[in-house]
């Protein structure tokens, strides 16, 4: 057996009106020429000779299965806060806020260069000796850092990395904590807490 | 051929692959662009023979022919001096891209020896570059200057600019055996991961390279010395030929002296 996976763009729509569903599709075109239609409701002969036309690949009423995506994790979220609230004697006030601009680099940072993000990152590459990241928000950095970080998120994970310079809030971390493949660092209660994170990933 | 850190052998190792380059048949021409501090006339043994220099050229006070050298070692190499009495301040793009494009029209290959540091010198040298030959020692600070250099090769070059890349090779000069299989040297493994570009040659630390340039004979005519052989094996490899990376770390006695334990 040959099997493919791919990942297509879907557009979903529910058709109430003939006229307002062709002019709908005339009037953006250009967005949906390369998205998959996913079309709810009745296509009747007009409508499909104009997706036909149109050379619009679509689908009717399929249920499509779907990820969850950020607004229902911060919906969920902040679901989970409320229910925290209520039921704990003395609520926690840790203001979290998810920033959506999260930055992914995959090259590495050197000596001399500086990355300066005001949101999260997730960095995939090195950071050497006298390169320096300065970011506003949340950290990953999955290999080694010998040059210096500034990071001011609600967390940042971080290789062991002896040579490092790292600050977190205004904080020096002492390396000496940093044993694991990977740690956690997380600022509670004005505390800074360092957890490894062990668990090797598998893909099952 | 860029370094960032002095001292690492790079005009060194500008002349010998120059002039190994030549030796496998390509024309070739070495330009010494250190100006004010001009040391690769007298690792090729030209320093009597220098009359013009490549300032001179730039400002088309002579011509290009009349300042190029011919070498005796090779025919197919050719040699421009840098200028002695002016300083970097007289570097012009303008003047450099023209005098490269020349260049490259009637070589077949260009070698730019840039000067140490990061300055506008160093920046003038790499504007232009198609390819760059990074020259490290395995020593954290040399490695550290060496990163600095080609993170400001990535920004600040012409074919960057223009959205390309420009190719960088490793170098790796002066590796001491000893030092490194007692773990007081980098590895080449460590300084691959550092700087993340591919390696071209690992050079062993050879005593007869001060004594071959203060006489102008490039190590690379002496087939006895070890490091002769590895520039020899880079300026093939330069000029397309397959050989495998040696491993330079091992004493080349290394039989002898085992054969020696098994005795003790």
């Amino acid at each position: 057996m040959e099997t493919k996976q791919y990942s297509v763009k879907v557009f979903e729509a529910t058709i109430a009106d003939e006229s307002e569903f062709i002019a709908f599709f005339d009037k953006n075109y250009l967005f949906f020429q390369h998205h998959l239609i996913s079309i709810h409701g009745v296509v009747n002969a007009a409508i499909e000779n104009y997706l036909k036309n149109k050379n619009l690949k679509y689908i009717t009423n399929v249920e499509l299965p779907k990820t969850k995506n950020r607004q229902n994790v911060e919906k969920e979220f902040e679901e989970k806060k409320e229910l925290a609230k209520e039921t704990a004697p003395e609520p926690q006030e840790v203001v979290e806020k998810i920033q959506d601009n999260l930055k992914v680099i995959d090259t590495l940072v050197r000596s001399g260069q500086e990355l300066k993000i005001a949101g999260d990152l997730l960095l995939l590459n090195r950071v050497n000796s006298g390169g320096s990241v300065n970011i506003e928000g949340n950290l990953i950095i999955t290999q080694l850092v010998e040059g210096s970080i500034r990071c001011n998120g609600n967390f940042m994970m971080i290789k062991a990395s002896p040579k490092a310079n790292i600050v977190f809030h205004d904080v020096e971390v002492d390396n000496a904590y940093l044993k694991e493949r990977l740690n956690r660092v997380e600022l509670k209660n004005n505390k800074i807490i360092i957890t490894p994170v062990l668990k090797e990933t598998s893909w099952e | 051929m860029i370094s960032g850190k002095g001292g690492v052998g790079k005009t060194t190792t500008t002349a010998n692959i120059g002039l190994g380059v030549a030796l496998n048949e390509k024309k070739c021409v070495v330009v010494d662009f250190d100006i004010g501090q001009r040391n690769l006339d007298m690792i090729l043994g030209l320093e009597n023979r220098v009359v013009f220099d490549v300032v001179q050229v730039m400002d088309e006070e002579v011509g290009l022919k009349q300042a190029l050298i011919k070498s005796k070692m090779s025919p197919n190499l050719f040699f421009l001096a840098a200028s002695q009495t002016k300083d970097k301040s007289v570097l012009d793009s303008k003047k450099i891209l023209k005098l490269v494009t020349t260049l490259s029209e009637e070589f077949d290959f260009v070698i730019l020896d840039a000067p140490a540091g990061i300055e506008s010198g160093y920046e003038h040298t790499i504007e232009f570059a198609d390819r760059a030959i990074v020259v490290v020692n395995p020593e954290v600070s040399s490695i550290r200057d060496a990163d600095r250099a080609i993170g400001i090769l990535d920004s600040k070059s012409q074919k960057v600019k223009d959205g390309g890349e420009v190719m960088k090779y490793l170098i790796i000069n002066r590796i001491d055996p000893k030092m490194v299989q007692s773990g007081e040297m980098l590895s080449s493994e460590d300084i691959l991961d550092i700087l993340s570009i591919p390696l071209l040659g690992k050079i062993p630390e050879d005593r007869g390279i001060v004594d071959a340039s203060n006489q102008g004979k490039p190590i690379i005519l002496d087939s006895n010395s070890a490091a002769g052989r590895a520039y020899s094996r880079i300026a093939a490899r330069i000029c397309g030929e397959q050989v495998a990376i040696e491993n330079v770390e091992m004493p080349e006695n290394n039989f002898m002296q085992k054969i020696k334990e098994m005795f003790k």
